[in-house]
């Protein structure tokens, strides 16, 4: 008896181990027939979109809510919520005529919406991170003294004419305003359902209401994977030809990959090493993320950096495109401009930066220059040979970045001796703040889709200016474009921050590297998906995929 | 017995409490803050720390802390998933690491069990051979090849499975987590079931078995296995806490969305509650599993339980 039950949980074992090993059955056929199938790199921080500040958790917000204005395919703001709008004279008061659109709860989308959202991205309760959004950029009136505690929210310039008008005062022209409209941190919040969820909201998809072209149907806080249906009732529901989204957070870029190449991906990123293994499919691509990656010496706290043959030696030392083609590989573009390429447009639809030529004789790739340049700085400063330490984020492309920087540099500058620091980003940011550092690689990412996004950093005082350089001239040119005579004409406003850059480069403020790109793997059977650098990275809303 | 089992639960409990307040020592010393983003002012870097209290002495931030825990409330995310209470992401997560680590354990234990029968039972034939390579195999390469190369194989190549974790299939989608999970515990209950097994089968009481006549799996499982159980159960204990709680890297691979892949994000994000949190729970855990493991210890080993009868 004995034996036989020994044997009997022996064979109920071994059929156990032999029957999960043998299993067969099509898991990648699974999904909706011809939902999108996207990838995340991190989990989605945030669906409250006052308190959202990263790329992913925008761009799933605005899967499911919509805005006053949304990008078209070039980056420019056209009609969502608001159907039209006026501009005072002064160019001080718009007033936005919202159209007839619903939340998934049956309430009609009112101004009232906005203003309830508004004044919670400005409530120092809140603590909005991207406050400045609406004080600093945006420039609404009572924001900055809303933010600052020394006003009432219900002071802030945006008011509810009627249901369907709403009323926004600005303190000075702001002339790329409605391009900060679709950025969500000014989506519209439905204030009889939040109060009815309470601290829940945005925590599942029954504490979220959507107004856009999706609807929320799975979701919970940091979720590896989540669902969208597309929204019948949406306004524009007719535009919208897939019937849902699928998202799937992969961390692990191998796995990543090989889901793509099964077909459970319509679109993954690659990373540098990967690039390699793809770059001949025709389904690989890259795409302009807008940031900025520069290195910042600090100018106050090192002498040797406040020479200025010292820093334009070091920034003539550098070859940008040995660091893109060789070591990054993902499309990034050498940079020779403090403003970026492919994210700002101008009153006649160019590109600001463009011309990557213009400030050539002052940081193109010249080793020759360059050597001059350092034995004329090593001269003044009577030194014969310097030191110096560059914190670096313990991620992979800085590191490796870093690395070519050093032997760059060591290379054409003789007598210098660059040392590394790598540490985790969060302590690269507080050194940087602290003041704590003697050159520094890093990156910045645009807000809005305006230079003065980038060159708003550098004037006297500016907590992101960390070398703390200051300048008069630039600071009043500076000044004249934000709050000043040029608010209101955008050619003259334009030629006067190329003078304000032309400052920056000249006096090697920052040694600009390289515009990041992200190498990217998209379907031949998805079109229409929109990638953007500024606010929302990707926008679905016209994309399409044939089975 | 109930004097120590009272003694032990004090023990435990202070060992909690010193464990959170190393661990608030710890986050103190960790560098940055959730809010160093280069994008926030000083200004509102300070609203950001009133409101969540974050510029209160250390010592106040701990005893609230403690208070609120004693409510259940294990405070908000800061970052991962801003203000979320940590006790909803724990009701999701929680079940989907105890699900994959229970079924590694599972498959581990009973595997682990009939490769060391064997290596004990075939002493110094090819089996025994071939199980110690298996064991050491198990034992040496991370989980993390295993998830890997099983991805590649099994996912990837074969399609048998599914690469990542699907809610809509958990079942299926945890094969590959939990048997790459699965090796470490396998390899070493393998090695341990054959030591112990060796050394029981080489004993007095045995022969005495052997001579009364009783033979093949009685004497096998009734008289060798039960008594060379008792030592594995203490190697195994420490295991199934360590795969309950997820290995950290293999739940990364997967995209599982279990409480290990939360807590790397969390430490990376110095996101404070969430890795006080996640680590107390680790650490109450380990130390229930200990507890139970000693009582269950006497128990399972005769000897024990009739010495204290004897008392």
């Amino acid at each position: 008896m004995r034996k036989t039950k020994a044997a009997v949980s022996l064979l109920t074992v071994s059929a156990l181990v032999l029957g999960l090993t043998s299993f067969n059955t099509t898991v990648f056929a699974e999904t909706g027939t011809s939902d999108l199938n996207i990838m995340l790199e991190t989990p989605v921080e945030s669906l409250d979109p006052q308190q959202a500040t990263d790329g992913t958790s925008f761009e799933v917000i605005a899967d499911y809510t919509d805005g006053l204005m949304q990008m078209d395919a070039d980056g420019q703001a056209v009609p969502a919520i608001a159907e039209s709008y006026d501009l005072s004279e002064d160019g001080l008061t718009y007033t936005l005529h919202l159209r007839d659109a619903s939340w998934s709860n049956g309430d009609p989308v009112t101004a009232a919406d906005f203003v309830y959202a508004w004044q919670r991205a400005v409530d120092p309760e809140i603590a909005s991170e991207y406050s400045y959004m609406l004080s600093d950029i945006g420039q609404v009136v009572n924001a900055a003294e809303i933010i600052a505690g020394e006003k009432d929210k219900s002071e802030l310039g945006v008011t509810a004419v009627d249901d369907k008008t709403l009323e926004v005062q600005l303190n000075v022209p702001v002339s790329y305003f409605l391009s900060l409209m679709y950025l969500p941190t000014f989506y519209p919040v439905n204030q009889a359902f939040y109060e009815s969820v309470g601290d829940t909201f945005g925590t599942s998809p029954e504490t979220v209401l959507s107004n856009g072209a999706f609807t929320l149907d799975t979701y919970e806080p940091a979720a590896t994977a989540f669902h969208l249906t597309k929204n019948e009732d949406y306004w524009d529901a007719d535009r919208i030809q897939l019937p849902g989204l699928n998202y799937q957070v992969i961390q692990d870029s191998q796995q990543a990959l090989m889901s793509y190449q099964t077909g459970a991906l319509d679109t993954t990123l690659v990373n540098g090493e990967q690039v390699d293994q793809v770059k001949d499919d025709p389904e690989f691509q890259t795409i302009g993320a807008g940031y900025l990656w520069y290195v910042s010496p600090n100018i106050d706290a090192v002498p040797e950096l406040a020479n200025l043959n010292i820093r334009l030696a070091m920034t003539h030392a550098i070859n940008r495109e040995a660091i893109t083609d060789d070591v990054l590989k993902d499309g990034s573009i050498p940079t020779y401009t403090a403003v970026p390429m492919q994210f700002a447009a101008g009153p006649d639809g160019s590109d600001f930066s463009e011309d990557q030529t213009k400030y050539s004789d002052v940081c193109a790739y010249d080793a020759d220059k360059a050597a001059e340049l350092w034995a004329a700085g090593l001269e003044e400063l009577g030194i014969s040979e310097l030191t110096l330490d560059m914190i670096v984020d313990a991620d992979d492309a800085p590191q490796k970045v870093a690395q070519v920087l050093k032997e760059q540099w060591e290379t054409t500058l003789p007598g210098l001796t660059v040392n590394l620091t790598i540490e985790p980003k969060k302590q690269r940011v507080q050194d940087m703040q602290d003041g704590n550092f003697e050159a520094a690689l890093t990156r910045w990412g645009p807000d809005y889709a305006d230079p003065m996004t980038y060159l708003g950093m550098w004037i006297t005082g500016n907590s992101n200016n960390y070398g703390l350089w200051s300048n008069a001239d630039y600071d009043a040119i500076i000044a004249e474009c934000t709050t000043g005579d040029l608010c209101t004409n955008a050619e003259g406003r334009w030629a006067r921050l190329y003078d304000a850059e032309k400052i920056v480069m000249d006096d090697a403020v920052i040694f600009p590297l390289y515009t990041q790109a992200n190498a990217e793997m998209l379907s031949s059977k998805v079109t229409g998906i929109e990638f953007h650098p500024v606010a929302l990275n990707r926008v679905y809303k016209n994309a399409a995929k044939t089975e | 017995m109930k004097k120590y089992t009272v003694k032990r639960l004090l023990t435990s409990l202070f060992t909690l409490l010193a464990i959170l307040l190393i661990l608030f020592i710890l986050m103190q010393l960790m560098p940055g803050s959730p809010f160093n983003d280069e994008k926030l002012n000083e200004a509102q870097k300070a609203s950001l720390y009133a409101k969540y209290g974050l510029d209160d002495p250390i010592v106040i931030q701990f005893f609230r802390y403690v208070g609120n825990m004693l409510h259940g409330d294990l405070g908000v995310s800061y970052k991962i998933s801003k203000n979320t209470p940590i006790s909803q992401m724990l009701e999701t997560r929680l079940p989907v690491s105890i699900f994959i680590g229970g079924f590694a354990v599972f498959i581990g234990a009973v595997l682990g069990l009939i490769l060391g029968l064997i290596a004990a039972l075939k002493h110094d034939t090819i089996f025994d051979s071939l199980a110690t390579i298996i064991s050491v195999i198990g034992v040496s390469v991370p989980s993390y090849v295993f998830a890997l190369m099983l991805s590649y194989s099994l996912g990837f190549r074969m399609q048998w499975f599914p690469m990542l974790y699907n809610a809509q299939n958990s079942f299926h989608s945890s094969v590959l987590p939990s048997i790459s999970l699965s090796m470490f515990t396998m390899a070493s209950i393998a090695r341990f079931t054959r030591s112990e097994m060796l050394e029981v089968l080489d004993s007095d009481y045995m022969l005495l078995a052997e001579s009364k006549g009783i033979s093949g799996a009685s004497l096998i499982f009734r008289h060798a296995l039960r008594n060379a159980l008792i030592p594995i159960i203490t190697v195994l204990a420490p295991l199934i806490v360590d795969l309950m709680t997820g290995s950290l890297v293999v739940e990364k691979i997967f995209a599982i969305p279990g409480v290990g892949s939360l807590l790397v994000n969390a430490i990376q994000s110095n996101d404070y509650n969430v890795v006080i949190s996640l680590s107390f729970i680790y650490s109450a855990m380990y130390i229930g599993i200990m507890l139970v493991v000693d009582i269950l210890y006497g128990i399972i080993d005769p000897r024990i339980r009739l010495a204290k009868k004897g008392d």
